[in-house]
C-alpha cells in the first residue's frame, strides 16, 4: 500500500464535505471527483456524467417512487391509524407494546419492497406519528425502524440479493427463498430486543392502551382488512406471476388510492400532497444514488477496495478467520458504500477467496446482505440514516445513536448465521422445483 | 429584482410540476405495459421510457427538492456553529454551487456527444439518448441555479430561501 | 501507463477469463510498461455504458456485446441474423468477412478494434414442449432487442421486455416462458427451475468484441502494439476454443438440471429457416450496400 498520501487526502475530503454539511449527493460527487483526479488520468467529469445518466434512467429504480408514493398516499388516509387500531390490540399486551408495530410492519413490507429506505419511509410514514402520540421513547421508536428497514433488503425481494445473485452466478430464486428465515428470525431478534429493553428501560413510559376483551381484539382487527388486502394485492401479484416489482409497485399505488377513495379521503390536496412528497424524497434518495455511483466508479478506478480484499486474500485465513475478516472489512467499506456498490466492487476477489475456502455461496449470499444491511445504518454514509433524517428532521448522530443496537443486533445475527447455517440454506434446498 | 425572484421561484416549481407529471407517467407506462401483456398485446420500450420518466422525475425535481430542504445533509458542525452557522452555510453553498455547476456543465456536455455521437438506446425503443438527456441538462442547470440563488440571498441578506433550513433539535 | 478495461460479465465468465489472460499478456509482454487491469462484473463502467465509455476515453479499454449497438448500425448486429449462420465453423467464415468491416464501422466510432470472441449458439428456451412455430403462438418470449422481438413477432410469440437481471425472477413468475439464448446463459442463471425445454437451433453466434480508444491506440508505440496484437490473436484463438468447450459443458449442465436438451424437429427447424430468410432481407435493407457485400461474400463462399 504505497498511495496512503492519496488515500489520506481521499478520506480527509470525505470527512471534511460529509462533516461540514455540504448534501450528500452532492459530497460524494466531490470525494469521488478527488479520488478520480489522484488516482487516474481518465476524464472525471465525463465518467461521472455517463454513471449519473444510466443510474438515473434505471427501470429497476423505478420501483422506488412508487412505493414512496404508496406510502405517501396512505400516510393522508386513516390507514395508517387503522392499521395501528387492528395491530395495536395484538401488539399492546406484548412487552414493548406498540414499538413492534415497527418490526412487524417493516416485516411485512420487506416482502413487497426490494429496498429499504423505501421499506423505510413506507413504514415511518405510518408508524412514526402514531408512536410520538403515545409517547414511546424516541430513541426506540427510530432505533427500531432504522433497523427493521434493513429487512427489506434480506426478505424477498431484494435488490442487493439480485445483484449478488447476477455477479456470482447464482439462482435468484434460491438466493431469494435463502432470505426468508434468516429474515424473520433478524425481525424476532428485534422484537426480543424491544421487549428487555422496555422492561429494564426507565425511559420506557408510554401512554397505556386501553384494555381490551379478545372479542374485541378481533373485532378491531377488521381495521387491518384494508392492508392486508393491499399486501395482498401488491404480494399477490408477484407471487401468482402476473407482476414484476415495479407493477407490483403500481399496483401498490392504484390501490392505495382505490382505498383512499373509499374512505373518503381522497381529494385534489391529498392527491397533489402525496405527489409531490414522493417527488420530493424519491429526487432526494435520486441524487444520493447518482453521487454513490460516481463514487463507486471512481473507487473502481482507485482499486481500493480490491487491494483491500487481496490484502485479506494473503492472510490464509480459516474459514471462521475469513469470515471474521468479511465481517470488519464490511463494516469498513459499508461506512462510505452503500451495500450493492460494495457487493459489486469487491465481488470479483472475494467470490474465489469463498469458493476456495468451501463455504457455501447461497448461505454467503445471506451473510453478506446481513453486512452490508448494516452499512445502512452506519454513519458517515448510512441510506436509512439520511432517509430518517429526511423524516424525523433529527441530528444525524442521534438516529446513528439510537440505531446502535439494532446494529449489534445484526452482528450477533452474522454469528447465529455462521452457528446455525441451516437458516439459511435449509429452505433452497428443499423447495420443490417448477419443472417441465 | 422582484421580477428576477418571481421567475426563479415559478422555474423551481415548474420543475417540480415537472417532474410529477413524469411520476404519473411512470405509473401510466407500468399500468399500460401490464394491460397490454394480459391482452396480448405489444407495447416495445415500455421499461426503457418508464426509466427517461424517472430519470425526469428526478433531474426535475432536485432544484424543488433543494428548496423544500429534502436533500440530507449532514447538519452536526453547522449547529455546533451556533451564531457564526451562516458562514459555514457559505461554504456549504459554496462547495454545493460548485459541485452541481461542474455537473450541470458535464451534463450538457454529455448531452452533446450522445447527440453528436447519434448514440442510441440498447433497447426496444432505439431512441436517440440526447432526447430524454435534456431532463438531466434542465435539472441539473435548475439545480445549479438554485445553489447560487441561495449562496447570494445568503451573503446579501443573510438568509437563504430554504425552507426547515433550521432544524428542530 | 495503467489502462482499466470494463468488462460486463461475471469474472467466472469464460469472456472475462479469456480478458483477463489477455491483460496479463500485454502487461507481461511490454515488461510492465503497459498495465491493463480488468474490471468485471460490470464493476467499473456496465455493459452499457461501456462503448461509450471507451470511445470518449473515460476508459481506454473495454468489451462489450457488439449487437447491442444496432441501433445504432446495422452493421454491428451482422452476427445476430437469426439462422444465416448454423455452427461455429460457419460463423467463423462469416466473421472472416464481416469483421474487418465492423472494424471499420468502430474505427469511425473512433475506437480501435482488436479481437472478439464468439458466445455460444443461440437456443430456444421454453417451459412446456415446442414441436413447431405453430406450438409457439402466444408464449411470452423474452425479448431484449429490435431483433428478438421481431423474432417473437414473426412466430406469433408475445414478446415481454424483461432486462438480463429479471431473467430469473419473470420466469419464476411466470411473466415469461420462453426466451433465446445460448446455453450458457440458461446454464448460469440454472433455469431448469422454471423452464423444461431447450432446443438447439444454433440461431445465431454473438460477439463480444474488445476495443480500444483510438486516440490511446495512436499514443502506443509500436512495440506495443505488436504485443497487444500477438495477445489479441491469442485471445481470440483461446475464447474460440473455450466457447466450444463451453457449450458442450453448459448442455451437458442443462441436462444435468433436469432439462430436456436436444436438436429442434425438423418441421422447426424449416419453419425457422423461412423466418430466418425474412430477417435476412430485413437486416438488408437497412444495412445497404455494406451488408449486402458481406452477406452475399458469405453465401458465395459455402
Ligand atoms: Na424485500
Ligand atoms: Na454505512
Amino acid at each position: 500500500m504505497e498511495q496512503l498520501a492519496p488515500i489520506a487526502i481521499f478520506l480527509f475530503v470525505l470527512f471534511m464535505l460529509l462533516g461540514s454539511g455540504v448534501w450528500v449527493g452532492l459530497a460524494l460527487m466531490g470525494v469521488a471527483y478527488v479520488g478520480m483526479d489522484l488516482f487516474t488520468t481518465r476524464p472525471a467529469g465525463d465518467a461521472m456524467i455517463t454513471k449519473v445518466w444510466t443510474t438515473s434512467s434505471s427501470w429497476t429504480l423505478t420501483a422506488l417512487p412508487l412505493f414512496i408514493w404508496m406510502g405517501e398516499i396512505l400516510y393522508r388516509t386513516r390507514l395508517s391509524e387503522d392499521m395501528f387500531r387492528g395491530l395495536s390490540p395484538w401488539m399492546a399486551k406484548l412487552p414493548g407494546g406498540l414499538v413492534h408495530t415497527n418490526i412487524v410492519g417493516c416485516t411485512v413490507f420487506a416482502a413487497v419492497s426490494g429496498s429499504s429506505a423505501a421499506t423505510l419511509t413506507t413504514v415511518g410514514k405510518m408508524s412514526i406519528p402514531e408512536l410520538r402520540k403515545r409517547d414511546y421513547p424516541e430513541k426506540m421508536v427510530i432505533g427500531t425502524l432504522a433497523g427493521a428497514a434493513t429487512l427489506g433488503l434480506m426478505i424477498p425481494p431484494s435488490l442487493t440479493l439480485i445483484v449478488y445473485g447476477v455477479t456470482i452466478n447464482e439462482s435468484i430464486t434460491k438466493l431469494f427463498m435463502a432470505g426468508v428465515f434468516p429474515g424473520l428470525v433478524l425481525a424476532g431478534m428485534f422484537m426480543a430486543y424491544v421487549a428487555i429493553t422496555s422492561k429494564l428501560s426507565k425511559d420506557f413510559d408510554p401512554k397505556p392502551e386501553p384494555p381490551m376483551t379478545f372479542g374485541e381484539r378481533l373485532a378491531n382487527s377488521r381495521f387491518l382488512i384494508p392492508v392486508i388486502c393491499l399486501i395482498l394485492v401488491v404480494i399477490g401479484s408477484m407471487y401468482l406471476g402476473f407482476a414484476t416489482a415495479t407493477e407490483a409497485a403500481a399496483f401498490g399505488v392504484i390501490g392505495a388510492f382505490l382505498l383512499a377513495a373509499l374512505q373518503g379521503s381522497l381529494n385534489w390536496d391529498t392527491f397533489t400532497e402525496s405527489l409531490m412528497g414522493a417527488v420530493r424524497t424519491s429526487a432526494m434518495i435520486a441524487l444520493i444514488l447518482a453521487g454513490a455511483a460516481f463514487l463507486s466508479l471512481s473507487m473502481g478506478f482507485t482499486g481500493l477496495p480490491r487491494g483491500l480484499a487481496d490484502l485479506i486474500a494473503s492472510f490464509e485465513l480459516t474459514r471462521f478467520e475469513l469470515l471474521m475478516a468479511l465481517l470488519v472489512f464490511y463494516i469498513v467499506l459499508g461506512c462510505f458504500l452503500d451495500g450493492i456498490s460494495s457487493v459489486v466492487l469487491t465481488m470479483a476477489v472475494v467470490e474465489p477467496m469463498i469458493r476456495e475456502a468451501g463455504i457455501d455461496i447461497i448461505w454467503f449470499g445471506i451473510f453478506i446482505v446481513v453486512v452490508v444491511e448494516m452499512a445502512q445504518i452506519t454513519p458517515p454514509i448510512g441510506f436509512n440514516l439520511f432517509v430518517l433524517q429526511g423524516m424525523t428532521n433529527h441530528e444525524m448522530n442521534f438516529i446513528a445513536r439510537a440505531a446502535i443496537p439494532m446494529f449489534l443486533i445484526m452482528v450477533l445475527m452474522v454469528f447465529v448465521l455462521i452457528w446455525f447455517p441451516e437458516l439459511a440454506t435449509w429452505l433452497p434446498e428443499n423447495i420443490r422445483q417448477r419443472n417441465g | 429584482m422582484k421580477a428576477i425572484r418571481k421567475t426563479l421561484d415559478a422555474l423551481y416549481l415548474a420543475g417540480g410540476i415537472i417532474a410529477a407529471v413524469f411520476l404519473i407517467l411512470i405509473l401510466a407506462i407500468i399500468v399500460a405495459q401490464m394491460l397490454a401483456r394480459w391482452t396480448g398485446q405489444v407495447f416495445p420500450g415500455a421499461t426503457d421510457y418508464a426509466g427517461y420518466c424517472m430519470a425526469g422525475a428526478s433531474f426535475f425535481a432536485f432544484a424543488y427538492a433543494l428548496n423544500h430542504g429534502a436533500h440530507i445533509r449532514v447538519s452536526l458542525f453547522l449547529s455546533a456553529l451556533g451564531r457564526h452557522r451562516r458562514w459555514g452555510e457559505v461554504f456549504c453553498f459554496a462547495i454545493g454551487a460548485i459541485i452541481a455547476t461542474w455537473v450541470a456543465r458535464y451534463a450538457i456536455k454529455g448531452a452533446y456527444w450522445s447527440w453528436k455521437l447519434n448514440e442510441k438506446s440498447q433497447g426496444l425503443d432505439a431512441t436517440p439518448i440526447w432526447i430524454p438527456q435534456i431532463s438531466m441538462v434542465a435539472g441539473t442547470v435548475l439545480l445549479a441555479i438554485a445553489f447560487w440563488d441561495h449562496l447570494i440571498r445568503l451573503l446579501v441578506s443573510g438568509q437563504h430561501g430554504m425552507l426547515n433550513a433550521n432544524r428542530a433539535e | 501507463e495503467k489502462w482499466d478495461m470494463p468488462m460486463a460479465y461475471a469474472a467466472s465468465n469464460f469472456h472475462s477469463e479469456v480478458g483477463a489472460n489477455f491483460a496479463k499478456c500485454v502487461t507481461d509482454g511490454t515488461g510492465g510498461d503497459l498495465e491493463i487491469v480488468t474490471h468485471p462484473s460490470g464493476s467499473l463502467f456496465s455493459g452499457n455504458e461501456i462503448k461509450r465509455a471507451v470511445q470518449t476515453g473515460q476508459a481506454n479499454i473495454g468489451e462489450r456485446l457488439l449487437s447491442a449497438h444496432q441501433n445504432e448500425n446495422p452493421l454491428y448486429g451482422v452476427d445476430s441474423i437469426p439462422f444465416l449462420v448454423s455452427s461455429f465453423d460457419e460463423h467463423e467464415k462469416l466473421w472472416e468477412i464481416a469483421g474487418p468491416k465492423v472494424g471499420e464501422v468502430l474505427h469511425e466510432d473512433n475506437l480501435h478494434y482488436l479481437y472478439s470472441v464468439p458466445w455460444p449458439p443461440q437456443g430456444f428456451y421454453f417451459r412446456d414442449p415446442v414441436q413447431s412455430v405453430a406450438d409457439m403462438k402466444g408464449v411470452k418470449f423474452r425479448s431484449y432487442s429490435t431483433a428478438t422481438a421481431r423474432l417473437a413477432e414473426l412466430t406469433g410469440m408475445l414478446p415481454v421486455q424483461i432486462e438480463a437481471a429479471e431473467i430469473s425472477q419473470a420466469f419464476a413468475t411466470g411473466v415469461a416462458d420462453s426466451m433465446i439464448s445460448s446455453g450458457a446463459t440458461g446454464y448460469d442463471r440454472k433455469v431448469w427451475e422454471h423452464l423444461g425445454y431447450f432446443y438447439e437451433v444454433d440461431a445465431w453466434l454473438p460477439r463480444n468484441a474488445v476495443f480500444v480508444n483510438l486516440d490511446a491506440w495512436n499514443g502506443l508505440s509500436d512495440e506495443t502494439k505488436a504485443v497487444m496484437n500477438d495477445c489479441a490473436a491469442k485471445a481470440k484463438a483461446e475464447g474460440l476454443q473455450r466457447s466450444k468447450d463451453y457449450t458442450q459443458f453448459t448442455l451437458d449442465g442443462l441436462k444435468e438440471g433436469g432439462m430436456t436438451v436436444e436438436r429442434a424437429s425438423d418441421t422447426l427447424v424449416e419453419e425457422l429457416k423461412v423466418i430466418g430468410a425474412t430477417m435476412t432481407d430485413e437486416w438488408l435493407a437497412e444495412a445497404g450496400e455494406a451488408g449486402k457485400a458481406i452477406v452475399d461474400a458469405y453465401k458465395a463462399g459455402n
